[in-house]
C-alpha cells in the first residue's frame, strides 16, 4: 500500500503536469487575444500600440519560453499579473474563492443529505409507488437547466416576496448571510442530489442482487441488517466516486448560478476570465480547479484501495 | 454494442415474447415510466425529421408586427423578439439538440468505451499511458473543460459538439475500466482463459457486455446532459451561434431580457430542454433494467 | 470670438443662478446613491478606454477644461460651461486656443492642480509623453492638435495646426478629463486620482465600484451626496428586479429596452422612466473593393432594400430614429431633417416602391426569384449587433439576395474588419459627442481607424475641413447636409437606425438630466441628491 502510494503521487504530478501543457496550448489555440480586446471598445486595433501590449505582457516571446515562465513563476507562487486590470491575479482569484467554497460547499452537503438516503430508500423500496415518484423527482431535476431553474426560483421569490437577496460581501447577519448563500445553494444542490438519489438507487440494486445478499439473506439475516448493513456498505464505493467527481462538476452549476444570482465568486470569474483572454487568470485559475480535483480522485482511490477488498494493487 | 439480443434479454426479463407488439405491450406494462420516456423521445425524433410537416411557419422569418407576442391560435407559443414563431423555432430547434445529443454523446462515448476496454483489460503500459489521459481529461469539471474547449475551438455547430464530447470521454472510459478491473478477476473470465479463447474474444463476449449497464445509464444521463451543456455553453454566450434556433440560445436570449415580459420564451424553450432529457432518462432507466444480464430472478 | 465670450457669459450666470437657487430647492446632503452597473468595465482610466461603462463610474472623479451644462438636455456649443477653465479665448489667426485656469483645485491626493497638468494629459493623448497609454482611441479627435503648452501655473494654450472653432466640442465631452502630471497612467487605470467632486474609492471586478464624496471639492456645497455605489449586475433581467425591488435608485443609463421598461412601470408604478437618444447608430459595413459590393448598382440595390422603420419597430418598438451620419434633428444639432431626408436614395417612405427599384437593378443584373445571390453578414455575438443582422437578412430576401449570417466573438471582430474579412458587417457605432468634426473624421475620412470600410472620397475630405472651418453655423449646417446625403447616396456605410434607450430611476433621486444627444457627456452628478 505505501509503495502503491507513493507511485500514485508520482502519476499525479505527472497528470498535473499534462493538464498544465494542454491548458496553456488550449488557451493559445483560441482566437483572439487580449490586445484585441482591450482595442474592442476603441473601435479599431493600433498594431504599434497592439505590438506593444503584446510585448509588456511577454505575449510576443515563443510558446515554449511563456509556459516556462507560467510554471516557474507558479512553482515560486507567483502567478503573474491579471492583464485586465493589471494587479497580480493572485490578488484577484483569493478574494472569490470563499464565497464560491461556501455556496459550493452548501449544496454538496445538500445533495448528500438529501441524495443519499433517497436513493437508498428508492432502492429498497424498488417498484413501489414511492420509488416511482422519487425517480420521476430526481430525473426531472437532472433533467432541468440549472440556469432554467435558477431563474425560476428568482422569479418565484419576487412574485412571492417581491424581493430578492442581492449578494454583499457584508451581510448584516448570520441568518442574512445563510439565507443569500442557500437560495443558490439549494439551486445547484438540486441538480446534484437527483444525480446523488438516482446513482444510489442504481448502485444499491446492483449490491441487492449479488450473489452474497441473497446467501445473507437466505441464511436467515433479517430484511434490515441486509439493506442497510450489507448492501450500504458496498453500495457507498460508486456512491463516493459520484460525490468526489460531483464535487468538482457542481462548479458547472456554479458558473450559471452566479451569473444568474450575481455571486462574485471564482466560478462565474473564469467565464469572465476565459471571454477576456486574461491568460495569467484563466490558466491559473483553471490549474487550482485540476489540482483539486486530482486530489479527490486521488483520495478517492485511495478509498477504493481500501475498501473493495475485490481489487488487488500490485507494485 | 450491436451484438444485443434484445429479444433474448426481454425473455430474460421474464417476458414472453412472440411477436414485436406483444413486446413492445410488455416493455409497456413492466416499464410504464420506461414507455413515457419512450414515446417522449419519439415525439423528439418525429419533430426533428418532419419538422418542415407539423410547422406553419419559417422559424427564421422575423416579423415586426408579431414581436414579443403572446400565444394565440395562429402562433401557439408566441413569437420572439424578433417576432419568429416561437413553436417552429422549437420543433427546428429539435434538429439542432438531436445533433448535438448524438453527435457529442456517440463520440464521447466510443472513444471512453476503446479507452477504457483497452485500458482495463491489456493493463500494462497501455493502462498506464491510458489512464494518465483519462487523468488528464478528468481533472477538470464537464462544463470548465467544455468551455475551454468551445473558447479555443471557436463557436460553430460541429466545434459544439466536439467540445462538449472531449469532456465526457474519461466517464465512460472510467466506468469501463474499473468494471473490467473487477472482472478480469472473475472465474468466468479465467475459464475463458483456461479453455483458450483469444483475449479479443474474451473481451468483447465477456467483458464488455458486462460493462454495457453501467454504460447505458451513463450514455442516456451523457445525452441529456450534452444537451444540457449546449444550453448552458449558449446560455454564457460560447454555443451555438445564430441563426441555428437552438434551445439553448433561445433560452439564453431570453432569459436575460424577457423573463417577465414573455415569460412564454423563457418556459417552452427550457421545457423542451427539460422534457426531452427527462425522456431520454427515463427510457435509459428502462433499459438498463431489461439489458442488465445481472438482473436475472 | 464672439461666440467664446457668449460661452463665458452663458456659463457666469449659471454659475451664478446656482449660488442663489441653491438654498430655496432645499436639496438635502448626504445618502449614497445606488445604481447597479451593467458590466466589469477593463479599467477606471477614461482616456483609455471607450466605453460607457468607465465614463459612467469615473466622470464624477474628474474635471474637464470645460464641461457641458449637466442639466440642458441638447449638447451644443451654447450649453458649454466652464469647469477648471474659467475662460478661454482663441487667437487671432484661429490656431491657439488658451484657457485661464481656476486656482487654488486640489488632486484628490491634496497635490495642487496646475497647466502643468493639463499639458501632460494632452501630451499623452498626443503620444508624446515618456509613458504611453495602453490604448489611444481617441487620438484622432487630437489630429488638429499640434501641441499643449503651459503658461505659468494658470494658463494652458492649445496649439492647432489649422483654426478649428468646434474643438471646444470635444474638449467638454465626458471623454475628456484632465488627469495628473504625477501620477502614471498605469496606476490610473486601478486608482484614478482626479480634481472631481467625487474620489475613487474602490473598483472590485465584477462586483462593484465605489467612489465618495470629495470635501475639498473646488466648488463649495458639491456634492450632494456622499458617494455612489456601483453594484456590477450583468443580467438585466437579475438587475430590474432588483431595481423594482427598490435596492436601486438609479439603473445604468440606456439599459432598458422598451419591454423592460413596461416591465418596470407595471412592477414599480412610481418608478420614473425615460427614454431618449443614444446617438449610436446601428450601420452596415460594406465592402466597396470586393464582388459583389464593389458594384454601385448592387449597394444601391442594397440602400433601396433597407426598410430602416421596421428596424426600429421590431427592434424597440418604434422608439429609434431615422437618419443619416448625424443624429437627425430634434435631438440632433446637425442632422438631416425629414424633409431633406426623403430625397435620399433609400430613404423614401414607399419601402415598396424602393424594393421594386432594387429587384429591377437586380434583374439588370441577372439575378432573380431563381437566380439568388448569396452572400455572408459577418456580425458579433451580441444581441444589439445579433438582432438587426437577422432583420437585415430576412430584408435583403426581398431583393433575391440571400444571406448567411456569420458570428463573431468579440475577441475576433476588429481583426476581422480590419482584415476586410467579410461582405456585410453588421455594425453599432457611438458618437460621444453630436458634431461633426466627430462623426465625419472618425467614421468617413481616409485614413481614420475606425473607417472600416476604407471609405475615401477625396471630394468629401475637403468638405469635412470645410465644414470643420465654418463658424457660421447656419452654413455649417447646409455643409453638413450635403456631406451627410452624398455619404448616404454612395453607400459608404448605411445607416440603418438611430437608437434610443430607457433608463429608470426612483422618484427620490432629484436632479438628473438625461441628455438626448449623447450618453457620454453627463455623468458627473455632483448634482444629484437623494430625498430621503
Amino acid at each position: 500500500m505505501g509503495s502503491y502510494l507513493v507511485r500514485r503521487f508520482g502519476l499525479m504530478l505527472l497528470t498535473l503536469f499534462g493538464i498544465s501543457v494542454i491548458i496553456f496550448l488550449m488557451l493559445r489555440l483560441a482566437p483572439g487575444n487580449i490586445a484585441d480586446i482591450l482595442f474592442d471598445a476603441a473601435g479599431f486595433v493600433d498594431p504599434a500600440e497592439k505590438a506593444k501590449i503584446m510585448e509588456d505582457l511577454g505575449l510576443d516571446k515563443p510558446l515554449p519560453v511563456q509556459y516556462a515562465q507560467w510554471i516557474g513563476g507558479l512553482l515560486q507562487g507567483d502567478l503573474g499579473y491579471s492583464y485586465v486590470s493589471d494587479r497580480p491575479a493572485i490578488r484577484e482569484i483569493l478574494p472569490r474563492i470563499p464565497i464560491t467554497a461556501r455556496v459550493g460547499g452548501l449544496a454538496l452537503c445538500f445533495a448528500v443529505l438529501i441524495g443519499v438516503p433517497l436513493g437508498v430508500i428508492s432502492a429498497v423500496k424498488q417498484n413501489t409507488r414511492l420509488d416511482y415518484i422519487l425517480r420521476v423527482l430526481s430525473l426531472s431535476g437532472l433533467s432541468m437547466p440549472a440556469f432554467w431553474l435558477g431563474l425560476l426560483v428568482l422569479m418565484g421569490f419576487v412574485s412571492y416576496f417581491g424581493t430578492i437577496p442581492i449578494y454583499t460581501d457584508a451581510p448584516q447577519s448570520f441568518w442574512a448571510a445563510l439565507g443569500m448563500y442557500s437560495i443558490p445553494a439549494a439551486v445547484v444542490g438540486f441538480r446534484s442530489s437527483a444525480l446523488m438519489t438516482r446513482l444510489t438507487r442504481s448502485s444499491m440494486l446492483e449490491v441487492l442482487r449479488q450473489d452474497y445478499i441473497r446467501t445473507a439473506r437466505s441464511k436467515g439475516a433479517s430484511e434490515n441488517v441486509v439493506n442497510y448493513h450489507h448492501a450500504l456498505k458496498n453500495a457507498v464505493l460508486p456512491v463516493v466516486t459520484v460525490i468526489g467527481i460531483e464535487a468538482a462538476f457542481l462548479m458547472g452549476g456554479l458558473i450559471v448560478t452566479e451569473t444568474v444570482f450575481n455571486i462574485p465568486g471564482v466560478a462565474r470569474f473564469l467565464v469572465e476570465a476565459i471571454r477576456w483572454r486574461d491568460y495569467p487568470i484563466v490558466q491559473n485559475l483553471v490549474m487550482y480547479i485540476a489540482i483539486i480535483v486530482v486530489f479527490i480522485n486521488f483520495t478517492v482511490d485511495m478509498l477504493y484501495a481500501a475498501l473493495d477488498p475485490r481489487i488487488k494493487y500490485s507494485g | 454494442m450491436s451484438s444485443i439480443d434484445y429479444r433474448a434479454e426481454l425473455a430474460r426479463a421474464g417476458a414472453n415474447v412472440e411477436g414485436r407488439w406483444s413486446a413492445i405491450r410488455f416493455f409497456a406494462r413492466r416499464y410504464p415510466l420506461g414507455a413515457v420516456g419512450a414515446m417522449i423521445m419519439a415525439v423528439f425524433l418525429f419533430a426533428a425529421f418532419f419538422a418542415p410537416l407539423i410547422t406553419v411557419y419559417d422559424p427564421l422569418t422575423t416579423n415586426s408586427a408579431l414581436s414579443l407576442a403572446r400565444p394565440s391560435a395562429a402562433h401557439w407559443l408566441g413569437c420572439d423578439f424578433m417576432g419568429r414563431d416561437v413553436y417552429s423555432r422549437i420543433v427546428y430547434g429539435a434538429r439542432i439538440s438531436l445533433a448535438v445529443g448524438c453527435g457529442s454523446m456517440s463520440l464521447g462515448v466510443s472513444i471512453g468505451v476503446l479507452i477504457g476496454l483497452l485500458s482495463g483489460y491489456l493493463g500494462g503500459w497501455i493502462d498506464l499511458a491510458a489512464q494518465r489521459l483519462i487523468d488528464i481529461l478528468q481533472s477538470l469539471p464537464l462544463l470548465v473543460m467544455a468551455l475551454l474547449m468551445a473558447a479555443s475551438l471557436g463557436p460553430s455547430l460541429h466545434n459544439t459538439i466536439i467540445a462538449i464530447s472531449i469532456p465526457l470521454i474519461p466517464y465512460s472510459a472510467r466506468v469501463v475500466r474499473a468494471t473490467t478491473l473487477s472482472l478480469r478477476e472473475q472465474p468466468f473470465v479465467e475459464s475463458a482463459k483456461a479453455i483458450g479463447m483469444s483475449e479479443l474474444r474474451i473481451a468483447l463476449r465477456h467483458i464488455l457486455p458486462n460493462t454495457l449497464a453501467p454504460l447505458i445509464v451513463l450514455a442516456t444521463a451523457q445525452f441529456g446532459s450534452t444537451i444540457l451543456t449546449e444550453a448552458t455553453l449558449s446560455f454564457l454566450g460560447l454555443g451555438i451561434p445564430e441563426p441555428h434556433p437552438s434551445w439553448g440560445r433561445m433560452l439564453s436570449e431570453s432569459a436575460a431580457e424577457y423573463v417577465r415580459t414573455a415569460p412564454w420564451l423563457v418556459i417552452f424553450p427550457g421545457l423542451a430542454i427539460s422534457f426531452v432529457v427527462f425522456g431520454t432518462n427515463l427510457l435509459g432507466d428502462a433499459l438498463r433494467d431489461i439489458l442488465d444480464p445481472r438482473q436475472r430472478s | 470670438m464672439i461666440r467664446h465670450l457668449r460661452a463665458t457669459a452663458v456659463g457666469a450666470r449659471l454659475l451664478a443662478g446656482f449660488g442663489a437657487a441653491s438654498p430655496a430647492l432645499a436639496q438635502k446632503q448626504g445618502s449614497i446613491l445606488k445604481v447597479y452597473h451593467r458590466d466589469s468595465p477593463a479599467s477606471m482610466s477614461i482616456l483609455e478606454e471607450a466605453t460607457i461603462s468607465t465614463v459612467f463610474p469615473m466622470m464624477g472623479v474628474f474635471n474637464n477644461l470645460v464641461v457641458y451644462d449637466q442639466h440642458v438636455k441638447q449638447n451644443s456649443l451654447q450649453s458649454i460651461l466652464p469647469d477648471l477653465a474659467t475662460s478661454w479665448e482663441s487667437s487671432e489667426d484661429g490656431t491657439q486656443l488658451s484657457f485661464k485656469l481656476r486656482e487654488g483645485v486640489k488632486w484628490h491626493d491634496g497635490r495642487p492642480f496646475t497647466a502643468k497638468d493639463v499639458a501632460c494629459t494632452w501630451e499623452l493623448l498626443l503620444g508624446k509623453a515618456p509613458e504611453k497609454l495602453r490604448t489611444n482611441p481617441r487620438k484622432i479627435w487630437y489630429h488638429n492638435v499640434e501641441s499643449v503648452t503651459s503658461n505659468g501655473d494658470s494658463e494652458a494654450v492649445f496649439h492647432l495646426k489649422r483654426p478649428q472653432p468646434e474643438l471646444i466640442a470635444l474638449l467638454a465631452s465626458g471623454y475628456s478629463p484632465v488627469y495628473p502630471c504625477h501620477i502614471s497612467p498605469r496606476d490610473m487605470r486601478t486608482h484614478p486620482v482626479g480634481t472631481g467632486p467625487f474620489k475613487f474609492s474602490e473598483f472590485k471586478p465584477n462586483e462593484r465600484i465605489t467612489v465618495t464624496r470629495n470635501a475639498d471639492y473646488w466648488k463649495t456645497g458639491r456634492p450632494y451626496l456622499d458617494g455612489i455605489e456601483y453594484t456590477i449586475i450583468p443580467n438585466r433581467s437579475t438587475a430590474l428586479l432588483a431595481f423594482e425591488a427598490g435596492k436601486f435608485d438609479l439603473t445604468f443609463p440606456d439599459e432598458v429596452t422598451i419591454p423592460l421598461m413596461k416591465e418596470v412601470k407595471s412592477q414599480a408604478p412610481e418608478a420614473i422612466c425615460e427614454v431618449r437618444p443614444t446617438n449610436v447608430s446601428t450601420n452596415v459595413l460594406v465592402d466597396r473593393d470586393k464582388p459583389p459590393f464593389d458594384n454601385p448598382d448592387i449597394r444601391r440595390a442594397l440602400a433601396l432594400a433597407i426598410d430602416h422603420k421596421s428596424f426600429i419597430d421590431i427592434l424597440a418598438e418604434g422608439q429609434g430614429d431615422i437618419g443619416g451620419a448625424m443624429l437627425p434633428p430634434p435631438a440632433g444639432v446637425l442632422g438631416m431633417p425629414p424633409e431633406v431626408l426623403q430625397t435620399v436614395v433609400g430613404y423614401s417612405v414607399d419601402v415598396e416602391k424602393n424594393r421594386g427599384e432594387a429587384r429591377t437593378i437586380m434583374g439588370k443584373l441577372g439575378y432573380g426569384p431563381e437566380k439568388r445571390l448569396n452572400i455572408k453578414v459577418s456580425t458579433r455575438n451580441i444581441a444589439t449587433y445579433r438582432d438587426p443582422a437577422v432583420i437585415l437578412i430576412d430584408q435583403l430576401k426581398e431583393i433575391y439576395i440571400d444571406g448567411e449570417l456569420d458570428t463573431i466573438e468579440t475577441a475576433n471582430w476588429f481583426s476581422k474588419i480590419a482584415r476586410k474579412d467579410y461582405q456585410l458587417g453588421l455594425n453599432v457605432t457611438g458618437s460621444a459627442v453630436d458634431d461633426p468634426d466627430q462623426q465625419f473624421y472618425e467614421n468617413y475620412a481616409c485614413g481614420s481607424e475606425r473607417n472600416y470600410t476604407g471609405y475615401c472620397n477625396p471630394e468629401l475630405q475637403q468638405l469635412f475641413d470645410r465644414q470643420s472651418l465654418e463658424a457660421d453655423q447656419q452654413k455649417r449646417k447646409a455643409l453638413v447636409w450635403e456631406i451627410d446625403k452624398k455619404l448616404q447616396e454612395d453607400v459608404a456605410r448605411p445607416i440603418i437606425s438611430h437608437n434610443r434607450g430607457g433608463t429608470c430611476w426612483q422618484p427620490q433621486l432629484k436632479g438628473l438630466t438625461l441628455m438626448v444627444n449623447s450618453i457620454f457627456n453627463g455623468n458627473r452628478f455632483e448634482d444629484l441628491w437623494l430625498d430621503r
